[in-house]
């Protein structure tokens, strides 16, 4: 206010001079109440003009093109709150897939483990046996060799006594006799 | 004459004619003041209609303008009445929108300020308060008289108070209309003076010229914040018509 009433001071004088000289504009051109009818007529159709194209035009879209966006933004939020969830989802199932499989793996490690060591025992006790049978069967050999061997050895004594009991002597003797003999 | 003088300061709000209509007796010719109306009117228009010419998701920046001047005005609207104000909305945004536009295009040189006019800005003043008043009586009834009669007041100061609330009530419209009109009055009339000065004093003139600038910059501010507070004013009392117990 207190700027307006400088401004009142600093035109004063022009405006008084204006009033003496008996100009139309005497005082403020704000103060000319004949200006009034059209000032009011032109903002009237103006303003009204303005609101209906504010009120039927520019609100509606822009509040749709807001809300619009607003929605959007929403539904992208939603839609990346969906797909972290499915992510998480899928990354536990994940987890929970190799898990079971590291599981399933060690017990296939342990059963194979176990199944090679049964199968090498097997193995082993088989080859045991093959060679205890051949080693009994090799020790019967010998034996049966060694019988056949020793019938060999006496029936060939027999036959060198024999010759040279024949060659002192007439009678010769027979085997039972020998045999006693040689015991 | 008005035009021979260079540094009368209030020329610029005279009114000519440009074209003479005469209806019933009644002058309501087309103006350079009907001229500058029709200039805020095209300036809102063409922000509008270019800001939404290509309605996008991601908003290009007269689309950007468009949008942020709603959304000022839409949370201005909320913050000081509420979703009763939405009703409101396309007269407040209107006028922010045709104020705003006046006092700018009013700055350019050789221009003239609409709202300068104490009618103008009292026709907005006075519509505003006989639309809060009647809104008022018919959202409460009987129940708007309360606003002159604050709660938690004692009765013995009530001859007091009630008066002081009357008057104060119905001055809000004159407040409301000078408050504008003066500030665009007084801020283009020195503006003016001081573009006097400039001339007067020839080679030094530049010190007037420093200081015009600096007022061009404030006055600028003020061409925004006056349209801000005749609306955020009028936000106000159409607060208290809404809810005439606070």
């Amino acid at each position: 206010m207190k700027i307006l009433l400088k401004v009142f001071l600093l035109t004063a004088p022009i405006n008084f001079a204006y009033a003496a000289e008996g100009q139309k504009s005497a005082g403020l051109p704000q103060m000319d109440i004949t200006t009034f009818p059209s000032q009011l007529f032109w903002l009237v159709i103006t303003f009204s003009l303005l609101y209906l194209f504010m009120w039927k035009f520019v609100i509606p879209r822009l509040g749709a093109t807001i809300e619009e966006r607003r929605d959007k933004i929403s539904n992208d939020i939603n839609d990346a709150d969906n797909l972290n969830t499915e992510a998480t989802d899928i990354l536990k199932k994940y987890d929970e897939q190799m898990a079971s499989a590291s599981q399933e793996s060690n017990e296939i490690i342990t059963n194979s483990k176990k199944a090679m060591l049964d199968h090498l025992e097997m193995l082993k006790k088989e080859n045991e046996e093959k060679v205890n049978s051949l080693i009994s069967e090799s020790q019967a050999k010998i034996k049966a060799q060694e019988e056949k061997s020793k019938i060999e050895i006496r029936n060939a004594t027999l036959d060198t006594v024999k010759a040279i009991v024949s060659r002192y002597i007439e009678n010769i003797p027979s085997d039972e006799e020998i045999n006693k003999k040689l015991n | 004459m008005a035009a021979d003088n260079p540094i009368d300061p209030i020329h610029q709000f005279e009114i000519s004619k440009i074209a003479d209509i005469q209806l019933g007796g009644i002058d309501i010719s087309f103006t350079n003041s009907s001229l500058f109306m029709v200039f805020a009117l095209a300036a809102t228009m063409a922000l509008f209609v270019i800001g939404l010419s290509k309605k996008s998701i991601i908003p290009n920046r007269m689309q950007m303008l468009s949008e942020l001047s709603y959304n000022f005005i839409a949370n201005m609207l909320r913050d000081q009445v509420g979703d009763q104000g939405r009703a409101y909305f396309p007269f407040i945004f209107s006028l922010f929108m045709f104020i705003f536009f006046c006092n700018f295009i009013g700055l350019i040189p050789y221009t003239f300020t609409v709202t300068s006019h104490l009618i103008v800005t009292f026709a907005f003043a006075g519509l505003i308060f006989v639309a809060v008043t009647i809104i008022g009586f018919v959202k409460n009834g009987l129940g708007y008289l309360r606003i002159f009669y604050p709660s938690g007041i004692p009765i013995f100061l009530a001859p007091l108070i009630v008066p002081i609330e009357i008057i104060s009530y119905l001055s809000k419209p004159i407040s409301l209309s000078v408050r504008l009109c003066a500030n665009m009055l007084a801020g283009h009339s020195i503006l003016k003076i001081f573009a006097g000065f400039i001339v007067m004093l020839g080679f030094l003139g530049f010190a007037p010229l420093v200081f015009l600038v600096v007022l061009y910059a404030l006055e600028t501010l003020i061409a925004a914040l006056q349209a801000y507070i005749f609306t955020i004013l009028t936000c106000i009392y159409l607060n208290d018509a809404l809810h005439p117990d606070h």
